[in-house]
């Protein structure tokens, strides 16, 4: 049976209370609700495939059949995402790419599109990542609303943690929440209208016709994860759908915030987190209609080693100082100079240099073992030519030979630590982040992570940086 | 390896534009004022001819070896060389090489640059690849810091002190672009460009051209009666040192192995007795305090006694940056190789006024450029 074999999330740690939403400036001594600000190198592809390289740890990445990517904020119009993350990945050539977009719904869609394919058989393992970063007007009750993260699944049909019960569907048109073409924010319309015409009819079709599918009739849910616009009107869904207390995911309003298409997966991946063999889940999710799943988790889940999870990242959060600070990493904040849409990096340069930008590839020297980034034709070492195994760097650990503080590079936090960071030997020149300087030192271990290194060119240019390996790692 | 030079090519002119914000000139007016200076220094006033080929340094040149030709309109075999902080070393050592093979008698070399034309104050932050970012000239030198600073116990204050020092020499040079004295607390307390490096550890960029003249040494008496002997020059490469396995950083390579061959060419085996005045590469502070130990000034590790102890301040063992170095004279990067040439010509010739280093028989000038992956450095010699 088709079903969930594992599961990661990401939540970056830039978190910004609401009350540095609204101006006032951030105090470390108090905590009060807050969202997840996905900061100025990160975006939903970095953001999906740091979700996915924990999902994927454990498993062989060439096992992966197919990746679908939903998300409604896909970095380009016209230029496929899940190609790009399956590059980042390092996932097979003839890996099966497809983006899911448009709606706040594009990650069950995804869910369900990449089920369907392994109950047909048309790919054994599927990877599903969904990851959103949706931008609010500056100063509106969206920006406030809004969160950023991403959770990922490798579906497959053999050793589930959890495997699809059934699913629901249904369709609607209305003009409710939309964002056209060219324009940052998104937009809505009157919030009751929203909610009484839009989200609580759908939603509630969905699970209704869901759970009448289930095998002897309506049994409830063991836990329901349900997407909603906010904590009201969640409340005012589970109050329709008769869903007690217990039986709630925690819908993370005030921790999190409404990750778009990404949400209702992330509550998904945060279920899993907690759930035990036996356990019956069901996951709604809204946008253009409503669409429900449900699974029971089997006792595999309790084989399955852990993973970074919704919780883990939730745990791990550093505060935005003010509001001017997250326009600035947003790029809402105002400048001298807008950045030139030029042609931008060579993208014959880009297309040679693949394996080493984005699947950080570096290479070992079959005369002398030394290990070398990037790709180069003479061993650095023993001066053998052309006599190399390429190998991932991007799932190694690493560590700061030295460091500098520059605070020339424009960010919206000065300074950008610059490293050398060394990783199975090879010397690779990267920036540090999520790092304070006083923490910097030669010696500190560091993990990688996919970012946006500029935007060069008016387009986002990927690259790997280095970041403190997090104590309490999983 | 071959003979080396072993006297075979002399300067008998040099020349050296005033440094600085030169807004009102071109990279041609800077060209010709430290050409015809040089001209005027060798007793040529028939260039057309008496120079046989021009070998220009330039990192930043907008239209190439016709730049310095068409200023000077020498239709003459013309070299444009290229190689970041160490250029104007290597164009002098192709100048030096023509002589030393016979091919050519007479020489002219000229080192320019004009970075004030592009309306930053600072450093450029390069942004055409993804990798290795960012990229400025200061974070890339600044990366010895963390880990020389651990080891031997040095620190920010030793940093300032070099740049004391260097500002108090560049007031006594006419040439030079800052003519101000700083205390070790303002240096401490300048804004941050990237650690450890705070403004006044950095060289001041500014516009300038110098030049030299080249020519056989059986022929150098019939210019002046006081020619400099070239003993050796070189430019070496050496791995980029961010992606290096074997680098420690606590020196840069391109040095001690430029050094090495420098030396062997010049026959000098300890250096801080057997030089008297060295101009080095001050494009950052810490820059200087590396090469006194990478150059063998020093024992490595012991910059900082003699950084407390004056070694390298006028009127100290070896004084290091007379004229104000990078930092204080100015740093037009295809120029500066070439203005610590003429630097250590007017000391060898005893012309460098308040400045100059008595008997300096012997001088060093060292450039180090890129990642940094280029080391020249010349020996110069009363003749």
């Amino acid at each position: 049976m088709a079903g969930i074999l594992s599961y990661g999330a990401y939540v970056p740690p830039t978190r910004i209370g609401f009350a540095t939403l609204a101006g006032r400036p951030a105090k470390p001594d108090v905590s009060g609700p807050e969202r997840s600000v996905a900061w100025a190198d990160e975006d939903s592809v970095t953001m999906g495939v740091a979700a996915a390289a924990s999902c994927l740890r454990g498993f062989d990445r060439a096992s992966v059949d197919a990746l679908f990517f939903a998300s409604t904020t896909h970095p380009f119009l016209e230029k496929q995402t899940a190609a790009l993350v399956a590059r980042a990945l390092d996932l097979r050539r003839d890996v099966a790419t497809a983006d899911h977009a448009g709606s706040l719904r594009a990650g069950t869609t995804a869910l369900r599109a990449a089920a369907d394919a392994v109950a047909a058989g048309s790919a054994r393992r599927v990877l599903v990542i969904a990851s959103d970063c949706r931008l609010g007007a500056p100063g509106s009750t969206l920006e406030q609303g809004f969160g950023d993260g991403a959770a990922a699944f490798l579906l497959g049909d053999a050793d589930e943690i959890a495997s699809f019960e059934a699913w629901h569907a249904v369709s609607d048109e209305i003009v409710d929440v939309w964002r056209s073409q060219a324009d940052p924010f998104v937009h809505s319309w009157e919030e009751r209208f929203v909610v009484q015409e839009g989200f609580l009819p759908n939603l509630v079709e969905a699970v209704r016709g869901l759970l009448s599918k289930l095998e002897g009739g309506p049994a409830g849910p063991t836990r329901a994860a349900l997407y909603a616009p906010d904590e009201r009107s969640f409340a005012s869904a589970a109050r329709a759908l008769r869903l007690a207390e217990g039986q709630l995911q925690d819908p993370l309003f005030g921790r999190l915030g409404n990750t778009g298409a990404a949400f209702a997966p992330m509550l998904l991946a945060a279920a899993l987190e907690q759930a035990r063999p036996g356990e019956r889940l069901i996951v709604a999710s809204y946008g253009d209609g409503a669409e429900a799943l449900a699974l029971r988790v089997s006792s595999q889940i309790e084989k399955l080693e852990p993973r970074r999870g919704v919780a883990w990242h939730l745990a791990r959060r550093r505060p935005v100082q003010s509001h001017q600070h997250y326009l600035r990493a947003r790029g809402l904040g105002e400048r001298e100079y807008q950045p030139a849409r030029d042609a931008g990096l060579s993208a014959t340069i880009h297309f040679r240099d693949r394996d080493a930008d984005l699947s950080f590839k570096g290479q070992r020297c079959r005369g002398c073992g030394a290990v070398q980034f990037p790709i180069q034709r003479v061993c650095e070492t023993c001066f053998r030519k052309d006599d190399f195994e390429l190998l991932r760097l991007s799932d190694r650990t690493g560590r700061v030979v030295t460091y500098t503080f520059d605070y020339f590079f424009p960010t919206p936090e000065p300074p950008t630590i610059v490293t050398i960071t060394e990783v199975e030997g090879a010397r690779i020149h990267l920036q540090l982040v999520n790092a304070r300087p006083e923490q910097t030192r030669p010696g500190l271990p560091v993990e990688l992570v996919f970012r946006r290194i500029h935007q060069v060119g008016g387009r986002p240019n990927y690259y790997w940086k280095a970041t403190p390996l997090p104590e309490g790692d999983v | 390896m071959g003979e080396g030079l072993r006297d075979k090519v002399a300067i008998v002119g040099v020349g050296c534009c005033q440094f600085g914000e030169n807004w009102d000139q071109s990279p041609s007016d800077m060209i010709v004022d430290a050409a015809y200076e040089a001209y005027a220094d060798a007793g040529i006033d028939d260039p057309q001819r008496r120079i046989d080929a021009v070998f220009t340094g330039s990192l930043y040149s907008q239209k190439g070896p016709h730049e310095c030709s068409d200023a000077l309109k020498l239709w003459k075999p013309v070299t444009l060389v290229s190689n970041y902080c160490a250029t104007g070393t290597d164009a002098f050592r192709c100048g030096v090489f023509s002589i030393a093979a016979g091919v050519y008698d007479t020489v002219l070399v000229v080192g320019y640059d004009k970075p004030k034309d592009r309306g930053v104050s600072g450093p450029t932050v390069m942004m055409n690849q993804v990798r290795d970012l960012p990229q400025t000239a200061a974070g890339w030198f600044a990366l010895c810091a963390a880990t020389y600073f651990e080891k031997y116990g040095a620190g920010r204050e030793e940093l300032a002190r070099i740049a004391v020092k260097n500002h108090k020499n560049g007031t006594l040079a006419p040439k030079s672009f800052l003519k101000r004295e700083i205390t070790v607390e303002e240096a401490l307390g300048a804004r941050m460009i990237s650690w450890p490096f705070g403004l006044y550890d950095c060289a001041a960029q500014t516009d300038g051209a110098a030049a030299v003249i080249l020519t056989r040494a059986d022929l150098a008496k019939s210019f002046r009666p006081d020619p400099v002997s070239v003993r050796g020059v070189t430019v070496f490469a050496g791995p980029n040192p961010q992606k290096d396995p074997g680098n420690d950083f606590l020196s840069w390579k391109p040095t001690v192995w430029a050094a090495q061959d420098a030396y062997r060419q010049a026959g000098i085996s300890d250096p801080r007795r057997q030089i008297d005045v060295a101009q080095l590469h001050d494009c950052f502070t810490l820059t200087e305090l590396l090469s006194y130990e990478d150059l063998g000034f020093c024992e490595k590790g012991s910059a900082k006694e003699h950084i407390a102890s004056g070694t390298f301040a006028l009127g100290g063992e070896l004084p290091v940056n007379t004229d104000g170095g990078l930092k204080a004279f100015g740093h037009p990067t295809g120029a500066t190789g070439v203005r610590m040439l003429y630097e250590n010509v007017l000391q060898l010739r005893g012309q460098a006024g308040p400045r100059q280093v008595n008997g300096a028989a012997v001088a060093l000038s060292h450039n180090i450029g890129g990642h940094p992956t280029a080391c020249g450095i010349a020996i110069l010699a009363r003749d």
